[in-house]
């Protein structure tokens, strides 16, 4: 896992850092690098697959006077002693990782951790589009391929397939059954079938309960990536949804909690809700607030303020947010 | 009898359900969707609006309404003084909140007001799962610890306790909530001595079985 990222130069991130835990839902206003901090994460994976030191794609000639951005990542035991520096060529593209120590013993099962990197901006129009079943296993970083992973968990893992089911119908019990329908072409479909009779199409499916199939389809998925990221993880679900929201991804980052021997998931999210936010009263350590000053952005973990337990005393951690004492609000 | 419940998760709406019919003795109608507010001081925020809406829009005869006390003041038998408001103690709070909301309201769906029963888990509704079960689990043993300074468990390890993790799932937290509270389903006593915050609303619950003394038959 990620234990720690710094960011020097890169966008907003002029000099920050943050530490990671093993669920982490970062806050703050547009433009305050929420964004910048799952793309370096997501960055790792292309990079890391080559050779430490020699540039993924060739190099021009750095330009004179001004510092490169530069990005460097610690990671948790087992790897504690490798550092993973990213070198970038401008602020948009980072091509080059050194790894510290060179010729770490650990890191090529770093690497290969590393190489299970996820990331996703789910969207329901993605979502619902049937697919073609040779799409793949693995679901796009849109969602786009949704059908067809489900097709392919229900032959190579019925049981996760059904666990997926049966979570998703107990959230949404006004439907009785997800059923696929695989065409000859190749496509395949998906849409539930109401309690009531009926099958409602995915193109005809709320944004909200294609958003939830979605992040089921990641909580249920039987070879989880070590680390996963999740933009606006709140999208398009209700307020009162969005506690099942927070347990499925806590199902990845602590799977002990649901009874699984499998390794966490490092989850790195990020949410404009405040009733999302709400829900980490119990644990502020989970939270990272995104500052942002000018055109300046640094991060801060919630349990770091010396405050934070008066301050939840107060009230709900989300209005505590809307009202700016926690910061991580636009400037006005 | 028709009930609201205003609660902060689905978990705990279960077991005050099972809770408020060990008390009543009987299965009294219960408005769903339940209300929900968001922690503490969201419960005091929206009361005012839920006591308004039941009154006006539904035939509802009780409101029950149940919140964790968490660090602040401990209701006791000193703050149920005529007059006595202590502005630190949550049930004291609530009840204001509800007395200040039904003062003027005028007469609808036959009755002067919504009724209300009022809960204070102390520190958070876990301990009451923990009731029978774990007898460290008390409300003396919180307001000792408040008092010498040494909390005696905190409310992540509550959770522990009860579920087995500080992040149970929803389902989880639900099956577990209503198995630890149906040990009282029978006789909710020792819940109520153990915890005053639950006697107090067992009283409101019991009181609300009595008729008004205007409707009573002189």
């Amino acid at each position: 896992m990620i234990a720690s990222v710094a960011f020097r130069h890169f966008k907003a991130l002029r000099n920050a850092q943050v530490a990671l835990a093993p669920f982490n839902v970062v806050i703050g206003p547009n433009g305050s690098g929420k964004t910048s901090l799952l793309e370096a994460i997501l960055s790792l994976r292309p990079l890391s697959a080559h050779a430490p030191g020699a540039p993924a794609v060739p190099r021009p000639r750095a330009k004179a006077a001004r510092e490169p951005p530069q990005i460097d990542f610690r990671f948790s035991a087992p790897h504690e002693a490798i550092t993973a520096r990213m070198s970038c060529r401008s602020e948009t593209g980072c091509d080059l990782l050194h790894i510290e120590p060179p010729g770490a013993a650990g890191w090529p099962a770093l690497q290969a951790e590393l190489a299970t990197i996820r990331g996703y901006v789910l969207d329901h129009g993605a979502l619902a589009q049937p697919a073609k079943r040779a799409a793949g296993a693995e679901l796009a970083r849109d969602g786009a391929n949704l059908a067809a992973v489900l097709a392919a968990r229900r032959a190579a893992a019925p049981d996760a397939f059904s666990a997926l089911t049966e979570e998703m119908l107990r959230i949404m019990p006004e439907f009785r059954s997800l059923e696929l329908d695989e065409h000859p072409d190749g496509r395949v479909e998906f849409g539930l079938r109401l309690a009531e009779d009926g099958l409602v199409p995915a193109a005809e499916l709320s944004q909200g309960v294609l958003y939830l199939l979605g992040i089921l389809t990641l909580a249920f998925n039987p070879t989880p990536p070590c680390v996963l990221c999740i933009e606006e993880i709140d999208r398009g679900i209700h307020p009162r949804m969005l506690r099942e929201i927070r347990d499925a991804l806590y199902r990845l980052s602590y799977p002990k909690s649901s009874g699984s021997t499998r390794p966490p998931v490092q989850i790195v999210t990020t949410t404009h809700s405040p009733y999302f936010l709400d829900l980490f009263r119990d644990h502020p350590e989970e939270v990272i607030i995104s500052h942002k000053r000018g055109r300046a952005a640094h991060f801060e973990r919630l349990a770091d303020r010396a405050d934070v337990k008066e301050l939840m005393r107060e009230g709900s951690l989300g209005d505590m947010w809307f009202s700016g004492i926690l910061g991580g609000v636009p400037e006005e | 009898m028709k009930v609201a419940l205003l609660s902060e998760s689905p978990a705990d709406e279960s077991a005050l359900r099972v809770l408020v019919e060990a008390v009543l003795r009987q299965r009294p109608g219960f408005v769903a969707p339940g209300f929900r507010a968001r922690g503490w001081p969201n419960v005091a925020q929206v009361l005012p609006a839920v006591i308004r809406h039941l009154h006006f829009n539904t035939d509802t005869d009780l409101l029950v309404v149940v919140v964790d006390a968490d660090d602040s003041v401990v209701h006791t038998a000193r703050h149920d003084a005529p007059g006595y408001f202590h502005p630190q103690c949550r049930m004291c709070q609530l009840r204001a909140v509800h007395r200040q909301t039904t003062k003027r309201l005028p007469r609808a769906h036959g009755r002067d007001r919504v009724l209300r029963a009022v809960g204070i888990a102390v520190p958070a509704i876990e301990a009451w799962y923990l009731c029978g079960r774990d007898s460290r689990v008390s409300e003396a043993a919180w307001i000792a610890g408040q008092e010498s300074g040494r909390a005696p468990y905190s409310r992540s390890e509550l959770k522990w306790r009860v579920y087995g993790t500080d992040r149970p799932s929803l389902p989880q937290e639900s099956a577990c909530a209503v198995r630890e509270v149906s040990r009282h389903r029978h006789d909710p006593r020792r819940l109520e001595n153990d915890f005053p915050g639950f006697a107090a609303l067992a009283n409101d619950l019991r009181g609300a079985l009595v008729p008004p003394l205007s409707d009573k038959k002189l």
